[in-house]
């Protein structure tokens, strides 16, 4: 089980006039995400979901607040962690200069897949993502779409428990956004955890199970798509957003 | 797992000998070493052996005496007489390389700091060295007092290094300098595209989600840098040994002088490479790594480049001898080890205190990169 608890993170802005200005980009962010559960994290842009996303994956650091899988903390497990999950964003960059088969190679050594067993897998993710015509060419050779796949097959080398995922299918055409949400779709039924954040709240409404909704970094409701439309009264996500984001409006 | 350090190390060397530009840094920048070797020593030798005509005009304000003229004649002088005014114009125009004028028993030579009047200078005064010579014994003779008693009542005797050896000191001394530039400049690149050009590019964030400790990426980016910079300083320094060995059979300067290393001394310089390169790969990725970008990082590294070399050159211009102190400090302790092995002398001290001051900066260094690698201030600091 992946929990977060109230995780804060504060930054510091420099403004024009050089003066320092801090801010919490996520101010006491909590979920609990079981095994085979998809957790959609939505919100505007500047919301605080890629933050919450990166300090959960063990790029940032909280302020305050801890997270944890299956009882490990990055604390005193990081490597053991990251062992066993998939950080993918729209902007993840891989080596240009080297091959998709040399990066899936790389990356399985990196995770310790055994040997033998690498080479089979490569092929067989090759295979799945329909990426065999391009899998000895550079990455830099690629289209976004391909690149994206690649990526894909780089999360999928070590057969994660937990993926995290941060606007994925943004910039993506419809072909290619298609085969991410195929692929969460797939792992969920193999028990893996996924969060995913995304601002496309009808792909968020058909794909997850729970929904968190985030707002200048504070959760403004979270729970199934079904109650969060029931709470706000409406008949889809797009529309409960707006009415959360205008009673927020009102208290303020 | 248990190799990540080497997985890093594959993917650097991989995208390093893959980009032209990582690749002409390694391995075309040696190739100036045989052209500055083959070059000094031309320039060399044409100062050396530069034909007496070429500055042996000389102006004279004044009637030359017959014994004057037998002096002139002797040194191979081509004597020009004429007016004080007309000699300056002369000499302006390049026509002639000094003129003397004379004002009753004061003679003044008038020249500047070019090449050829500084020759016709030295001619000069042998010329009027050999004319007071002759005045000198003249007149003691007439006055009957032995003049070999007077002028040769001491005896001197030369025994000082020849300007072969100096030429040969000089040259081998400016390929090392040569060598240590190519060694940072090749650092430089590498090591700014594995830490800024990787945070620039977007890979670094990929990277640190992998379960690869800091430990292992950054000594996997300082073997590669190092790897680089050691081909380069050995590239460099075969090039430098076979444009020594054509220099020493292909100029004047040099004959009776073997510029030659023996095989220890090579041997030794190659430690020395080997230290150096270590060195500056550290150095290099530690400021590469504080940049948030490619253009940022190359910035930072300049001061670097000029601070490798020219301390070291002061060093080797003013004279100094390697001591126990100056063994340890770095950059400085390189040119002056090289210095000493290629003179012959091996000083084992010196060489382990240079090891030993390296070993020790290295390893502060990368502590310092590890522990920031751990922060998330290396992507967002």
């Amino acid at each position: 089980m992946l929990k977060a608890e109230n995780i804060k993170k504060k930054f510091t802005k420099l403004t024009k006039k050089k003066e320092h200005i801090e801010f919490y980009a996520n101010d006491g962010i909590s979920i609990e995400a079981h095994d085979g559960e998809i957790i959609g994290i939505l919100g505007p842009n500047g919301a605080g979901k890629t933050t919450f996303l990166r300090i959960i994956a063990g790029i940032l650091e909280p302020t305050s607040g801890t997270v944890t899988f299956d009882g490990l903390r990055y604390q005193d497990n990081e490597t053991e962690i990251k062992k066993n999950i998939a950080y993918l964003s729209g902007n993840t960059k891989i080596y240009n200069t080297l091959s998709c088969y040399e990066l899936l190679h790389m990356c399985a050594d990196i995770y310790g897949v055994e040997k033998n067993d690498a080479e089979a897998r490569i092929m067989e993710i090759a295979k799945v993502l329909n990426m065999e015509s391009f899998l000895y060419n550079p990455i830099g050779s690629l289209s976004t779409g391909q690149t994206q796949r690649v990526n894909i097959a780089r999360c999928l080398i070590h057969n994660p428990k937990y993926y995290i995922l941060d606007e994925a299918t943004s910039g993506l055409d419809i072909i290619s956004s298609q085969i991410i949400l195929n692929f969460i779709k797939n792992e969920k039924k193999k028990g893996k955890t996924i969060l995913y954040s995304t601002h496309y709240m009808e792909e968020a409404e058909n794909i997850c199970d729970k929904v968190i909704m985030i707002n200048k970094g504070v959760i403004i409701d979270e729970g199934t798509p079904a109650k969060i439309k029931k709470d706000t009264q409406t008949t889809n996500l797009r529309d409960a957003f707006f009415k959360l984001i205008e009673g927020d409006k009102n208290e303020e | 797992m248990k190799n990540n350090m080497f997985n890093i190390l594959k993917k650097e060397l991989r995208e390093m000998f893959r980009d032209k530009k990582s690749l002409s840094m390694m391995l075309i920048i040696p190739i100036f070493i045989p052209l500055l070797v083959i070059g000094m020593s031309a320039l060399f030798e044409s100062q050396m052996n530069m034909p007496v005509t070429d500055y042996n005009t000389i102006g004279f304000d004044y009637e030359l005496t017959d014994v004057e003229k037998n002096i002139v004649t002797e040194l191979e002088i081509n004597a020009v007489i004429d007016t004080d005014e007309n000699l300056e114009e002369q000499f302006q125009n390049g026509e002639i390389d000094l003129y003397v004028t004379k004002v009753n028993n004061v003679y003044t030579i008038n020249g500047d700091d070019s090449d050829t009047s500084t020759y016709a200078s030295n001619l000069v005064e042998s010329y009027f060295s050999a004319y007071k010579n002759y005045l000198q014994t003249d007149y003691l003779a007439n006055h009957n007092v032995d003049p070999e008693e007077v002028i040769d009542i001491i005896l001197l005797e030369e025994n000082i290094a020849t300007e072969e050896n100096f030429f040969a000191s000089y040259v081998i001394s400016y390929a090392f300098f040569f060598i240590m530039m190519a060694i940072t400049v090749s650092a430089t690149y590498p090591a700014t595209d594995a830490t800024a050009g990787e945070k620039e590019r977007g890979t670094l964030e990929t990277l640190l989600t992998f379960p690869i400790k800091s430990k292992d990426i950054i000594i996997g980016k300082f073997l590669s840098v190092s790897l680089s910079s050691i081909i380069t300083g050995l590239l460099s320094l075969i090039l430098a040994v076979i444009s020594l060995k054509i220099a020493n059979n292909m100029f004047t300067i040099y004959e009776g002088i073997n510029l030659m290393l023996p095989a220890s001394s090579l041997i030794f310089a190659i430690v020395v490479i080997f230290a150096y390169s270590f060195l500056i790969s550290g150095l290099c990725i530690a400021i590469a790594s504080k940049s948030k970008s490619f253009k940022e990082a190359q910035s930072a590294l300049t001061p670097l480049t000029f601070i490798s070399f020219f301390p070291s050159m002061i060093v080797f211009m003013i004279g100094i001898t390697t001591t126990n102190l100056y063994a340890i400090i770095p950059f400085i302790n390189y040119t002056l080890i090289f210095t000493d092995i290629t003179n012959g002398v091996i000083n084992y001290t010196h060489i382990i205190l240079m090891l030993l001051s390296t070993i020790i900066i290295i390893a502060v260094v990368l502590k310092i990169i590890i522990k920031e690698y751990k922060s998330e201030k290396v992507l967002f600091g």
